[in-house]
């Protein structure tokens, strides 16, 4: 058994080396292809980012900031089956149906993982541009559920530390009372009984359940929300158990399983679809999160910089490129949904993301990959407009509420010039905001209305796709 | 935080909003306009009405008037008062008259030389379309009375009147007229045209004050056309160059050249990476590739026989020129 795992990952190697090469030379010799890799917690918006991505990528309309576009160096887009035959593709068109319905609705949250490839024929410029024919670049999107993607934050972790963690922060969550002292009185080291596991399970999950409600971003394993055909096999029954046990107990039974998690969940995961990434985009919503509390930002900040330092950012050199060691080179960090926000404040929207990934871009920085930080709309919803209360004049955002479907101008309270006056308290664990008085309405999409050669409507994707791939689009 | 509190306001207009038709937010980094050569554009394009062209002509011959009789009525009373004096005072007057004469007869031959120009154009044109050869034929030989006097022409107008028997066809001997004449004259013009958009790059980048910047770029503009006119033979007085301006800001705006389009900063190696290193720097490259498009204008006006063999300068080409000149260590 062990000598096949052994041969099984040794083949594996050995088949990633010689897929990586023969596509390396394909693609220096023919058609390159560039792996643009969308990374967000769930409802950063990443569904919506791709759509109108892709959207604005083929009618490219609303892209001015993007110099191939400006300079009509892209002769035409279109997209493409994917390259993977065992994906589901990504269901562009049903996405861009509800954005762009009579009643437009945002995108339902991704369940399953799914894949496109856009690819561009560009007309090659400079000197010799001329004499060369017009040239192929492939561009391959992935979208996934942001739910898994925190269970990348695990490979690093052992049981013990992992139930360790998730107790500890349970302990000082309301809503995780029931579940936690269920957890606590269960002895680890009597002898393991399904029924006894899977019962936990289910209170495990729907305390899973409640803090996703609840804004909070850190609820490991993803898998336990969205199983997709998983759904009750071993790999997900397992639960955070207080040390103790010897063999053939529960908390025995319940390492196990967390390993195995890791191992045949998390890490094939990990392997087809993060390792070759070249372009990263890092979505996160963080006016949702400071709409829900310090708690939410402080652990949205943790959690993406555990999950940034699973990718390698740094620029890959040839030889290590050709050998399957490819590094994030460009790594975009995005405040979404700027348009529930008027504009004159962006600027501490993106301050107060780049000061919560300091560390992460520090990282990268210093790696020697290029990062950028700013605030966009993959899809506007709304307009500016002033509107004048007890004398003060509000800069307002004026869209169509989601609640209600009613028009109204929303003013959000103002964000602070420093954004430590948000980080430090979120550190500290502060409960609530103390003088901050700050709120975000949801908007629903706006009724499209379409020019020919107009993508969607948007705030700065172009600056944002400028900087993701417009290098290779020269 | 501030006692700004978020607040939500319903409104039950019915109206449907367009987030699609509202304006981008205005970023920091909104690509350069070339704002300060816009505004000088826009100075040489004001054209005022017929009443208020009037009005102004009316209130310059009253101050004229003014200043005349009053001027007489002093000269006359300082020769009844010490006749000395009186003397000296009209001496200088009609000094003052005769240089005012002078400059009048300047701006007349100016004005003379440019319709020269015009005309030796249009006889151009109609000896095309008319297939006359004794038109094209006198049309060449003005042309070369007009350069007689300049060295470097010597050589071309010579070789014209060598080839021109062997040319049988009215519009190949203009073409041919055009492709022996003009190209000494293009090349001066094009480095002129160079010179002043390398001025303007560096000085709309240079100086911070706002209409400072617009001044110095109508200056070198101004100076820029009055050379180009210089050297196609058409020297100008004052009056003379201000017609010229708008002729060729006209010429600009009927060919849709003063359009700003993003293209304009990558139509200029190493256009793009300026504007990154600095917005002031990118305004300059813009401005002075507004201004080399003013200078291709510049060259259609003046120019006595229209580009058709030859090929009109690009705006890339003279940008990229003149501003390889910005780098260079020597002044």
């Amino acid at each position: 058994m062990v000598i096949g795992r052994l041969a099984d990952g040794v083949l594996r190697g050995v088949d990633r080396v010689t897929t990586t090469v023969t596509d390396t030379v394909s693609e220096a010799f023919f058609e390159p292809t560039l792996r643009l890799g969308v990374t967000g917690l769930s409802q950063a918006g990443k569904t919506v980012f791709i759509t109108s991505l892709v959207a604005n990528l083929l009618d490219r309309g609303r892209m001015g900031r993007m110099q191939s576009v400006a300079g009509d160096r892209i002769e035409a887009a279109f997209l493409q089956p994917q390259p993977d035959d065992t994906l589901p593709r990504f269901d562009y068109e049903r996405h861009l149906a509800a954005l762009s319905a009579q009643q437009p609705r945002w995108p339902d949250s991704t369940r399953q993982i799914s894949q496109l490839r856009l690819s561009f024929r560009i007309r090659p410029g400079g000197l010799l541009g001329g004499m060369r024919g017009a040239r192929v670049q492939h561009v391959d999107i992935i979208d996934y559920p942001g739910e898994w993607l925190l269970d990348l934050v695990l490979l690093d972790k052992d049981y013990a530390q992992w139930s360790r963690e998730v107790l500890g922060r349970m302990s000082h969550r309301p809503f995780a009372a029931d579940c936690l002292s269920a957890l606590q009185a269960t002895d680890p080291a009597i002898p393991h009984d399904e029924g006894v596991a899977q019962a936990l399970t289910e209170g495990f999950t729907s305390y899973l359940q409640s803090a996703r409600k609840a804004g909070l971003p850190d609820i490991t394993p993803g898998r336990f929300l969205l199983p997709g055909d998983l759904a009750g096999s071993p790999v997900l029954t397992f639960v955070p158990l207080p040390e103790g046990g010897g063999r053939g107990s529960l908390g025995r039974e319940m390492t196990r399983r967390f390993e195995a998690y890791k191992s045949q969940v998390i890490r094939p995961f990990f392997r087809d679809h993060f390792a070759r990434i070249d372009r990263q985009v890092v979505l996160a919503d963080i006016l949702g999160a400071i709409h829900a509390g310090p708690e939410a930002v402080d652990r949205l900040g943790q959690t993406l910089t555990e999950l940034l330092a699973a990718f390698r950012p740094g620029r890959s050199a040839w030889l290590t490129r050709l050998l399957g060691g490819k590094r994030v080179e460009r790594l975009l960090f995005a405040a979404t949904k700027a348009d529930h926000l008027h504009h004159s404040q962006h600027p501490r929207l993106t301050a107060i993301l780049t000061a919560l990934l300091r560390q992460s871009r520090d990282r990268a920085d210093f790696a020697g990959a290029r990062t950028e930080a700013l605030a966009l709309a993959a899809l506007r919803a709304t307009i500016e407009e002033q509107h004048i209360r007890d004398g003060q004049t509000l800069d307002c955002v004026r869209g169509t509420l989601a609640e209600s479907g009613k028009q109204a101008a929303f003013f959000a309270g103002e964000l602070p010039a420093d954004p430590m006056q948000l980080i430090g308290p979120a550190r500290d664990g502060a409960a609530r905001w103390l003088e901050a008085d700050f709120q975000i309405m949801r908007f629903a999409p706006a009724p499209l209305i379409r020019k020919t050669g107009d993508g969607l409507p948007h705030i700065r994707l172009d600056t944002a796709a400028e900087f993701l791939i417009g290098d290779l689009l020269r | 935080m501030s006692t700004r509190k978020p607040h939500l306001f319903e409104l039950d207009d019915g109206a449907h909003i367009d987030p699609g038709a509202a304006p981008p937010p205005p970023d920091d980094e909104t690509p350069p306009q070339g704002r300060a050569m816009q505004a000088a554009l826009r100075a040489g394009r004001v054209r005022l009405s017929v009443w208020a062209r009037l009005g102004w002509a009316a209130l310059a011959g009253f101050v004229m008037l003014v200043a005349s009789v009053t001027a007489w009525d002093f000269v006359t009373g300082l020769l009844a008062r010490n006749a000395a004096l009186g003397y000296l005072g009209l001496v200088l007057l009609g000094g003052v008259v005769l240089a005012a004469i002078w400059l009048v007869a300047r701006e007349w031959a100016g004005f003379r030389r440019l319709r020269r120009i015009d005309r030796l154009r249009r006889q151009a044109e109609a000896a095309r379309e008319s297939a006359n050869r004794a038109e094209a034929d006198a049309m060449l030989a003005a042309l070369g009375t007009l350069y007689a006097a300049r060295p470097e022409m010597r050589w071309p107008i010579a070789r014209l009147r060598d080839t021109a028997p062997d040319q049988l066809d009215t519009d190949a001997l203009i073409d041919l007229g055009e492709a022996t004449l003009m190209p000494p004259l293009d090349a001066a013009a094009t480095r002129e045209v160079e010179a002043a958009a390398r001025q303007v790059a560096l000085l709309t980048a240079m100086i911070p004050l706002a209409l400072v910047d617009v001044l110095a770029a109508l200056v070198t503009n101004l100076r820029m056309i009055r050379r180009i006119a210089e050297i196609y033979g058409g020297r100008t007085g004052t009056l003379g160059n201000l017609r010229l301006l708008r002729g060729v800001i006209a010429h600009l705006v009927a060919t849709g050249a003063v359009a700003v389009g993003e293209d304009m900063l990558g139509s200029v190696a190493s256009g793009s990476m300026l504007s990154k290193l600095s917005r002031r720097f990118g305004e300059g490259v813009v401005n002075g590739a507004l201004t080399a498009r003013l200078g291709i204008a510049a060259m259609d006006v003046c120019r006595p026989l229209p580009f058709t063999t030859l090929q009109r300068p690009r705006t890339s080409a003279i940008m990229s020129r003149a501003l390889t000149g910005v780098f260079d260590k020597a002044p």
